[in-house]
């Protein structure tokens, strides 16, 4: 025995030191680091399709609020022109002169496609931000209390039931015509009642993970409710939650278009209005340009904000960290 | 069961309610009421006191409160015996003001005032407007009137106590001939000879209370007729019930035989004939075709209902999505991480994250490069102008089933259970088939009776693309047209439907799954 643990090299006092038992020491967890951040950034750019997308993402943001503040702009400036109407890329381009303002052509006014998308493209996007922010603020909060209080979830489930009912349309109508349809009554309209279907899908999501046997052992032990909403609940609820923020976006997005085209939508020049004004051109042999632009553009902005969301939602789950 | 059901469905008709009461509360209320007359061209044409005698005489049309001239007054006093005509005509010349009235006058708009004031009536009078001291301006003349804002509570009661209504023989005022209901085995409609049977009345709404016919359900009734309010601007004087559900399109000519014995071709529905009341004597061609007051019918027309537009195209739609989107999903949960997965996970994507409206026009697009009719035309015979509509309806659905399910088959595969399935060496076919799919799609089953009824409720985007005569697009049009009436109408039927489709979905759930029950004791 003694020859096998020669040919270690080692002396008799290191082979057999006496350890101590130390309670410090027996309370140390020997895993790797893991900050849950980092993992998510790992995990989220470890799929090389996110890094694309980003880069799009970048480019629309970049695009939609820097470019417009460096041009100045006038939907009329060309109303009088009328050589200068509804013309496709290549013919606007030779009649203006060959910069980026007219290689998407000319609308129906005259005005520059790609100038008239990224003015609309940052009037839609910072609807779509701000109501996601408010909505899924609230929506959060009052779900989490929903799915934790017996009094609430009788008041709550009432009223969903009744604001449910309500045709969502008829709301947004009668906002529009009580004041005009400016940027922050559009906000208002689609956050009064919207954040109740938020919470309600929070609500479902809290009371699944409420009962689970570690909450109720966490309960027994003493913690406060407070407590395990925050800590026990509330990173569970992580990647459910950004996964919603994902479907969120395009759907303000989509709906500001859809009222648009009902004729109930912004009165400034948003995403959803050109692509309202533009109908006409895509019945209109050879002006279908400028009304597929806008459409294209809308369509980019949601899919790569909803990929993002939702593969920032799935980076977010710790279950897939290992 | 029993119980519980009953508990689901008078909470539901209480949320209905409530709902119709804050839809009447947003319109009636909060909303400007002067902005009716924006699109008015009358309203515009008109100046001084005639302008505001419009404006009130419009809001009652419109719903909004209860305005009673005072000639009215008069002469419904006259009705009632209590004064006689040559009073009335000189009661009812008031002065250019007030201390100009004559005494008899002053007399009878004393009592007309005190009599409204004390019914919680508002009175306005209006003097006469002068172009010079001796003509009254344009529109000017002096105008007496009441009115008072009709109250929600009011405004509720009246709504829903009118909803469903029954026919009888005492239902319209003075009536000709004796009233009662007359039971006939060969219905005169046909020329009195074929057998059909048929229930006449007199004295009731509707002539034919019962009837055959060669459409289906081939017995109809009149007895009973469903109310949901009457219209203003979108389809005058006609209620939303009937304005959803009433044929359009083209007129059916076919020979008929009048209550005269005339014989002519023409689009009458003799069946629908109305009470209106003295008819008969006003015009001569009723006089011609009908024997008494019943004249107000209703014509035959080619093609459907804009409920039955809808429903055909969303059932459809429906049927597709389910056909088509159920067994993706179940290939996509199968071949997870393999590339129909992929696919399927790109056109979920696609159509979640799109505008709808920007895919309805490239499939509109795609469709027309293909051939297919673009535009519905209710004439035409043509069935292939159903297909891009439904396709676009279908599509959507189709992707939101697939997500579903598809999440719901991966949730239950890793299952306990499904691991000792494979344990005890069942298929990978035999464990998707028998265990996962019957417990994943039992969340997808509650969903049917919501599609099925929201097929009637019609799709605004797909129907406006493809100029469907749709009943999706009725609210819209109510809306832009400040049509109350029709606003509450639909409400009450989207309301209605959708209580109900909730309800159908727990229960065709618990029919499904046998380990959800509804009633407490089972627990």
């Amino acid at each position: 025995m003694n020859n096998d643990l020669s040919e270690f090299g080692l002396s008799d006092e290191e082979l057999f030191s006496h350890v101590d038992h130390s309670e410090l020491e027996s309370e140390k967890i020997t895993a790797p680091r893991y900050s849950y951040w980092q993992s998510v950034f790992r995990v989220f750019f470890k799929k090389k399709i996110n890094i694309f997308i980003l880069v799009v993402l970048a480019i629309i943001i970049g695009f939609a609020y820097l470019y417009p503040p460096l041009i100045e702009y006038d939907k009329f400036a060309n109303l009088l022109d009328a050589s200068a109407k509804h013309l496709h890329p290549l013919p606007a381009m030779q009649k203006m002169g060959y910069n980026i303002h007219w290689i998407l052509g000319a609308g129906a006014a005259g005005q520059s496609t790609f100038d008239a998308i990224w003015v609309g493209s940052r009037i839609s996007i910072s609807l779509a931000l701000i109501c996601a922010a408010i909505n899924m603020t609230v929506g959060v909060i009052a779900g989490a209390l929903w799915g934790f209080s017996r009094k609430v979830e009788i008041f709550m489930m009432e009223l969903f039931n009744i604001v449910y009912n309500v045709p969502y349309l008829l709301v947004c109508a009668v906002l529009v015509m009580l004041f005009t349809p400016s940027f922050w009554v559009m906000v208002f309209a689609f956050t009064i009642t919207q954040w109740l279907s938020i919470a309600y899908f929070i609500r479902t999501q809290v009371i699944i993970i409420r009962d689970r046997e570690y909450n109720l052992a966490s309960k027994c032990l003493g913690t406060s409710t407070v407590k395990i909403a925050i800590k026990n609940i509330l990173p569970f609820m992580t990647s459910v939650i950004v996964t919603l923020l994902a479907t969120e976006i395009p759907y303000y997005i989509s709906m500001e278009v859809f009222l648009s085209y009902v004729g109930l939508g912004l009165s400034d020049m948003s995403l959803g209005r050109l692509i309202y004004e533009a109908e006409s051109a895509m019945v209109t042999p050879g002006w279908g340009f400028e009304f597929w632009s806008p459409v294209a553009v809308a369509s980019i902005i949601a899919v790569v904000l909803y990929v993002a969301g939702q593969n920032l939602g799935d980076a977010s789950d710790p279950r897939t960290h290992m | 069961m029993a119980k519980y059901l009953f508990k689901r469905i008078l909470h539901g008709l209480v949320s209905i309610v409530i709902v119709v009461g804050i839809v009447m509360i947003m319109i009636y209320s909060i909303m400007d009421r002067n902005l009716i007359f924006a699109k008015d061209n009358t309203y515009t044409h008109q100046s001084n006191n005639t302008k505001i005698v419009y404006k009130y005489q419009k809001w009652e049309d419109y719903g909004y409160l209860d305005y009673v001239p005072y000639a009215d007054y008069l002469l419904e006093l006259v009705d009632n015996g209590e004064i006689d005509e040559e009073t009335r005509s000189k009661a009812v010349a008031i002065g250019r003001t007030e201390d100009q009235d004559s005494e008899i006058v002053q007399q009878y708009v004393k009592q007309f005032k005190s009599y409204y004031k004390s019914q919680g009536y508002k009175i306005k009078r209006l003097d006469a407007k002068m172009m010079n001291p001796k003509k009254v301006a344009d529109g000017g003349n002096q105008q007496l009137f009441a009115y008072k804002d009709v109250s929600l509570a009011s405004r509720l009661w009246k709504y829903f106590s009118n909803i469903i209504t029954i026919d009888n023989i005492n239902k319209v005022e003075d009536v000709e001939g004796k009233r009662g209901l007359t039971f006939t085995l060969y219905d005169p409609v046909y020329g009195g000879e074929k057998f059909s049977p048929a229930i006449i009345g007199n004295g009731t709404t509707h002539k034919y209370l019962l009837y055959f016919d060669s459409k289906f359900p081939y017995i109809h009734q009149n007895i009973v007729t469903i109310n949901l309010g009457t219209s203003y601007s979108v389809n005058f004087g006609m209620d939303v019930f009937n304005t959803m559900t009433r044929a359009q399109g083209s007129y059916v000519k076919s020979t008929i035989t009048y209550p005269t014995g005339l014989t002519e071709e023409s689009a009458d529905d003799l069946h629908s004939a109305t009470y209106m009341r003295h008819s008969l004597e006003t015009s001569r061609v009723y006089e011609a075709r009908y024997t008494d007051d019943y004249t107000n019918v209703d014509t035959v027309k080619a093609n459907k209902s804009k409920i039955g537009f809808s429903f055909i195209i969303g059932i459809l739609a429906t049927i597709m999505a389910y056909v088509l989107g159920v067994p993706l999903g179940i290939v996509m949960a199968r071949k997870k991480d393999k590339l129909v997965d992929k696919i399927g996970t790109f056109y979920i994507v696609f159509i979640m994250a799109v505008p709808s409206l920007a895919y309805i026009f490239l499939f509109k697009a795609i469709g027309g490069k293909l051939g297919l009719p673009t535009t519905f035309n209710m004439e035409s015979t043509n069935k292939l102008m159903y297909v891009l509509p439904i396709v676009s309806l279908a599509l959507p659905q189709i992707g939101n089933l697939m997500k579903w399910l598809r999440r719901y088959m991966i949730d239950q595969m890793n299952s306990d259970y499904v691991k000792f399935a494979r344990a005890g060496g069942l298929t990978e076919s035999e464990i998707f088939r028998k265990h996962i799919f019957k417990n994943a799609v039992i969340p997808i089953v509650q969903g049917v009776p919501g599609a099925v009824l929201g097929a009637m409720t019609g799709a605004i985007i797909t129907e406006r693309v493809y100029v469907v005569p749709g009943a999706g697009n009725l609210l819209t049009e109510a809306i832009s047209k400040y049509d109350n009436g029709v606003i509450v109408g639909v409400t009450l039927f989207y309301a209605l439907l959708t209580v109900t489709s909730v309800i159908l979905g727990d229960v065709l759930m618990a029919l499904v799954d046998p380990r959800i029950s509804f009633s407490t004791k089972d627990r």
